[in-house]
């Protein structure tokens, strides 16, 4: 029965470790950017479908001669922090993959401060005959070029469309520290879009909602009938940690509550267990057994059947890394596995002391008396 | 000779206090978890304000595309026209309303934000969910047929927006350059109600509604509230029937995909719907669940049985004094049991104090606006069951192993 329960307790710390240690080894890695003074300005344009794209052009003109903002740049609605998507398929060299799809401008890297590692962000110029210029980020560089330097390969979307590279930026984990690095692209606005219509603002150092409630009512003066939302990426990026630190603080919580009970119970069963013992404590200790001899003793036994529901443990949690469940990386298993085997042990060695000692305290004279 | 049994119970209880804390605090702590869980799972599914018709109301929210060959699909919330056409012809049902899937916007009172979620609804929503009007009224089909700038606000935006304590009704609320005239203020919802929550709500001819909107897909969402349980069936069939009747051509929409599913369900089987499409996964995920809750309850029921069994073998004279003086196995049985069940039920009110306090911190704390947690009686229920199972479970099994100790070998140990 003790296996049984030491076994389950390893289960759920291995089930909660792959969870935090999943989320902890994302958190490390920097998200690449900057969000801090970003406002994030969705405009949705409802029912007028006349010349939007001029619009756009007009609004982001409108919003750039004011003197609060210091950059700011259009973007698809899968802007940083957002639930939203866009996945697409890319071919190079026969390797396809369907890495996230960001379109925006060439002021992108300047207002989010996303550093180029090689090559340089898109600009105008760059809009040459029928290849339309796009950043990656490195994720994606490692998947399709393998020894080779990716600025100015083609990369096949369809027959009808292809993309020349420019630049590759480290890391852009656009759905906040908890997220994976997946493989992305920035794909240059084209002049007659009408689908990204977020505008990214990167307001001056101590600029406050008095201006954001100025542009709003601007903006909304210049485009009746379109919808004007106005976020802070700051904000968002909260909004985006909760649903990560949500479940797993519940989680946390439940499983903390499950071993607690585990312990207490343990270190009951030890204590009744040592207390059965007695007279083959005291028959030790007279025989000339050392205190510490006898901890030890106990110590081994509990060790002995933590290791060996640790062992029938192993055999399902090794499951996991190998038939790639969850799609996990398997080193995230593997060092859940390390510490939760850990955990284990100190738990029950930290039952068992208590109990031992007091056990190795018996008096050979009066445990031998009682019998 | 049951209150004798109490009396060695608590006589016994207080013998070591130190396990009887043990076993109390597995028994507690594992039925607040539970307690409290199910009361949130409660909160989420059950039938509150302002769904309290929710056990018989179907949702039609999720609409899914796919071409013949299902390699590709696309899915989302339907337009509004789609919804007038196919869910608001219905004959079955009670009502059907059709509300707009959530949206954002921000209004400014002395250079603060709020944020507001806005809902654009038709008349029969306030009809199908029942919110309880601190001021004015609902909209009207007059209303809308006007096309009037009128809304219904919660009082949570009135007190951000207008003076606190004041009035609202008859007043002018300025969203995004228009001025809407506030014509109700009703109670707000809790944010996890995700189809009737809001902070202010339109009637759906109101600015940058979307109704308009031509093609299948687009950003509202229908209740339909069915006069009785039984009339569920029923009505989910009249509406297959009417998505089976769609025409090809209003199908292929300009897009590519030719296969429409769109199904009215009830509440829990829509959210299940949303991520768990083919039997296969719907397997999968109980699965998951049920693991999750066999752990939750499993490792304390183990560690539960572990502490009584070890236990009952120091009692292991007493047992043997008792069936040497004649007590059969029986009563035996019976005392362990019934002592089990004593400290489980102890265990099990203290678990209720915990969670009524828990509780009152979630709903208190903010953390859900609007949160109305409770215990209820089902939860209750549920609980003193599982409670009993426990009791048995850790009861049952080492009394059996005792009784049948000789008589020898117990008064010996």
């Amino acid at each position: 029965m003790l296996i049984i329960e030491i076994w389950a307790s390893f289960m759920v710390l291995f089930g909660v470790l792959s969870l935090i240690v999943y989320n902890v080894s994302n958190y490390i890695q920097p998200i690449g950017f900057e969000y801090d003074r970003v406002w994030n300005l969705q405009l949705t344009n409802n029912q007028d479908t006349v010349a939007v794209a001029d619009k756009m052009h007009r609004i982001v003109q409108q919003i750039k001669s004011n003197r609060e903002v210091e950059s700011l740049s259009r973007m698809s609605s899968n802007s940083p922090f957002s639930a939203n998507q866009m996945m697409n398929g890319v071919t190079y060299k026969k390797v396809s993959i369907s890495p996230e799809f960001f379109y925006t401008d060439e002021n992108f890297s300047k207002t989010m401060d996303l550093p180029v590692v090689t090559g340089k962000w898109f600009t105008e110029s760059d809009r040459v005959s029928k290849f339309t210029p796009i950043v990656i980020n490195s994720k994606l560089e490692e998947i399709l070029f393998i020894n080779e330097s990716p600025l100015g390969k083609v990369i096949k979307v369809d027959d009808k469309k292809s993309f020349k590279v420019v630049g590759v930026v480290d890391k852009f984990k656009s759905k906040g520290e908890f997220a994976n690095d997946t493989p992305a692209l920035f794909e240059m606005l084209s002049k007659d879009d009408t689908w990204s219509t977020n505008v990214l603002i990167k307001t001056k150092a101590g600029v406050d909602a008095n201006f954001e409630a100025k542009l709003v009512k601007e903006l909304a003066a210049t485009l009746p009938g379109w919808g004007i939302e106005v976020s802070y990426l700051t904000e968002q990026r909260k909004n985006r940690h909760n649903l990560t630190l949500v479940p797993v603080a519940i989680f946390l919580i439940i499983s903390a509550f499950l071993l607690t009970n585990v312990a207490l119970g343990l270190f009951g069963i030890l204590n009744l267990n040592i207390a059965k013992r007695k007279n083959e404590i005291g028959l030790r200790r007279a025989m000339g057994a050392t205190e510490r001899a006898v901890t030890k003793q106990f110590l081994g036994e509990i060790w002995v059947l933590a290791t060996l529901s640790v062992i029938i443990g192993l055999l399902f949690a090794i499951q996991f890394p190998i038939m790639h469940v969850f799609d996990l990386n398997a080193n995230v298993y593997m060092t859940a596995i390390v510490i939760a085997i850990a955990l284990i042990f100190i738990i029950v060695t930290l039952c068992a002391w208590y109990p031992s000692r007091q056990a190795s305290k018996i008096h050979p004279a009066l445990a031998l008396h009682e019998d | 000779m049951l209150i004798n049994y109490l009396k060695i119970a608590w006589k016994v209880l207080l013998r070591h206090p130190f396990y009887t804390f043990i076993t109390l605090f597995g028994i507690s702590l594992t039925l607040t978890v539970l307690m409290v869980l199910t009361s949130f799972l409660d909160h989420l599914f059950g039938s509150h304000y302002p769904e309290n018709k929710r056990f018989r109301t179907l949702y039609i929210a999720n609409m899914l595309q796919t071409d013949s060959a299902n390699t590709s699909m696309s899915s989302g919330p339907a337009s509004f026209r789609f919804l007038e056409k196919y869910a608001k012809s219905l004959k079955t049902p009670e009502n059907v309303a059709i509300v707009s899937n959530f949206s954002f916007s921000n209004t400014y009172v002395n250079g603060k934000r709020i944020k507001i979620n806005t809902k654009y609804t038709d008349a029969s929503f306030w009809k199908v969910a029942d919110f309880e009007f601190l001021e004015g009224k609902p909209y009207n089909e007059q209303n809308i047929k006007n096309g009037d700038y009128v809304a219904v606000i919660t009082d949570d935006l009135r007190d951000q927006y207008f003076e606190k304590g004041t009035l609202a009704l008859g007043k002018f609320i300025d969203i995004e350059n228009i001025n809407y005239r506030v014509i109700g203020v009703v109670k707000g919802s809790p944010p996890t109600r995700l189809y009737t929550y809001g902070d202010v709500y339109f009637p759906y001819t109101a600015p940058k509604s979307n109704y308009q909107n031509k093609g299948i897909r687009g950003s509202y969402i229908s209740m339909v509230l069915a006069k009785t349980i039984e009339d569920i069936p029923a009505i989910q069939s009249e509406f297959d029937n009417n998505i089976s009747r769609i025409p090809k051509e209003e199908i292929r929409d300009a897009s590519h995909y030719t296969v429409l599913t769109v199904k009215a369900l009830r509440y829990f089987d829509h959210f299940l719907d949303t991520f768990a499409r083919d039997d296969s996964q719907k397997v999968f995920f109980y699965s998951i669940a049920g693991l999750i809750l066999v752990m939750i309850m499993g490792l304390p029921a183990i560690n539960l049985v572990n502490v009584n069994v070890s236990r009952i073998l120091e009692r292991a004279s007493e047992i043997g004094v008792r069936k040497a003086f004649g007590a059969p196995a029986k009563a035996l049985l019976w005392q362990f049991i019934i002592e089990n069940i004593f400290i489980t039920v102890v265990g099990g009110l203290f678990a209720i104090i915990f969670s009524f306090v828990i509780i009152s911190m979630i709903n208190s704390s903010g953390w859900i606006a609007y949160a109305d947690l409770t215990i209820n009686f089902p939860v209750f229920v549920i609980s003193i069951f599982i409670c009993l199972i426990f009791g048995f479970l850790s009861g049952v099994l080492p009394a059996f192993r005792m009784s049948k100790l000789k008589i020898v070998d117990a008064l010996k140990a």
